[in-house]
């Protein structure tokens, strides 16, 4: 399953305030500043619902990925299980 | 001078050449109002192909300056990159404002002057960003936030994630997002540590 760690830092915790509203996504506290987003299922992100610039969405995962990046847009980002198939 | 701690006070200034002197006045103290605080002008010293040259500070601030070297008689060198590339960007010079309404104003003054302002928000700082004409890039910065000993750690992290998978292969990182998951393992790691 895919997880990312957030700094739980004002700029990267809408990441963490959305996947809190999603049923398929688990949100903890990791430690060491760090919290943890973890899915059963790709994790998704819209850039304009998480309210990033463009200069803040493009560095917003450097916290950490397990998985893998299989779409990183202008707007849309979908992590997936580093073993998920890609459906290009 | 064993008791005496090794710690810096900031910047005092940062020096680059040019060759557009009256332009490069024009710009630093006419249009951005900074005082001329120093020059030394100089006879060629040194190495025996030393030109002559001037060297000019302006304050920027809390006893910071910006300096150029003015050197006399020698040609530009010629630019292997174009102006308007990425990699011209990197090298810059970013100055503090304190305040939001400060950058805004800086924003107003330097619009007024006719010059193409680029406005930026990125994680902790706010900026502005205008090109010299030297073609060099001036940022003025507001600091958001205040950097916490978390925002260190996690920077440690991200360097440690990149020159590992480097040492690992040989050659240079190529994609961000495998430091990016090499950078899990490594919050996890020191995550069971401090367990």
């Amino acid at each position: 399953m895919p997880a990312i760690f957030v700094l739980d830092v004002p700029e990267f915790r809408a990441l963490a305030e959305i996947a809190r509203t999603r049923p398929d996504c688990r949100v903890s506290v990791a430690g060491m500043g760090y919290l943890l987003i973890e899915s059963d299922h790709d994790i998704v992100f819209d850039r304009r619902e998480l309210g990033f610039t463009p200069a803040v969405w493009y560095g917003a995962f450097t916290g950490g990925v397990e998985g893998r990046i299989a779409e990183f847009g202008r707007d849309t980002v979908r992590i997936v299980a580093v073993n998920a198939a890609d459906p290009r | 001078m064993p008791d005496v701690p090794t710690e810096l006070g900031g910047v005092h200034h940062t020096a680059r050449p040019t060759w557009k002197l009256k332009e490069t006045v024009e710009f630093y103290h006419d249009i951005l109002g900074l005082p001329i605080v120093h020059a030394i002008s100089a006879i060629g010293w040194g190495p025996v192909d030393h030109p002559d040259f001037i060297h000019v500070f302006f304050g920027s601030g809390r006893d910071s300056t910006i300096a150029f070297f003015y050197y006399l008689g020698t040609p530009e060198p010629e630019q292997e990159l174009p102006p308007e590339s990425w990699l011209n960007k990197s090298v810059h010079t970013a100055w503090r404002v304190d305040t939001r309404e400060q950058l805004l104003a800086w924003k107003e003054r330097l619009e007024a002057r006719g010059l193409p302002v680029l406005q930026v928000r990125h994680e902790i700082i706010e900026s502005i960003y205008v090109t010299d004409p030297n073609g060099y890039m001036i940022e003025f910065t507001w600091q958001v936030r205040a950097m916490t000993q978390y925002d260190g750690l996690d920077a440690e992290l991200t360097l440690a994630a990149a020159i590992g998978i480097e040492q690992e292969q040989g050659k240079r990182v190529t994609e961000i997002e495998t430091v990016w998951q090499r950078k899990a393992q490594l919050v996890r790691k020191k995550l069971a540590e401090a367990a």
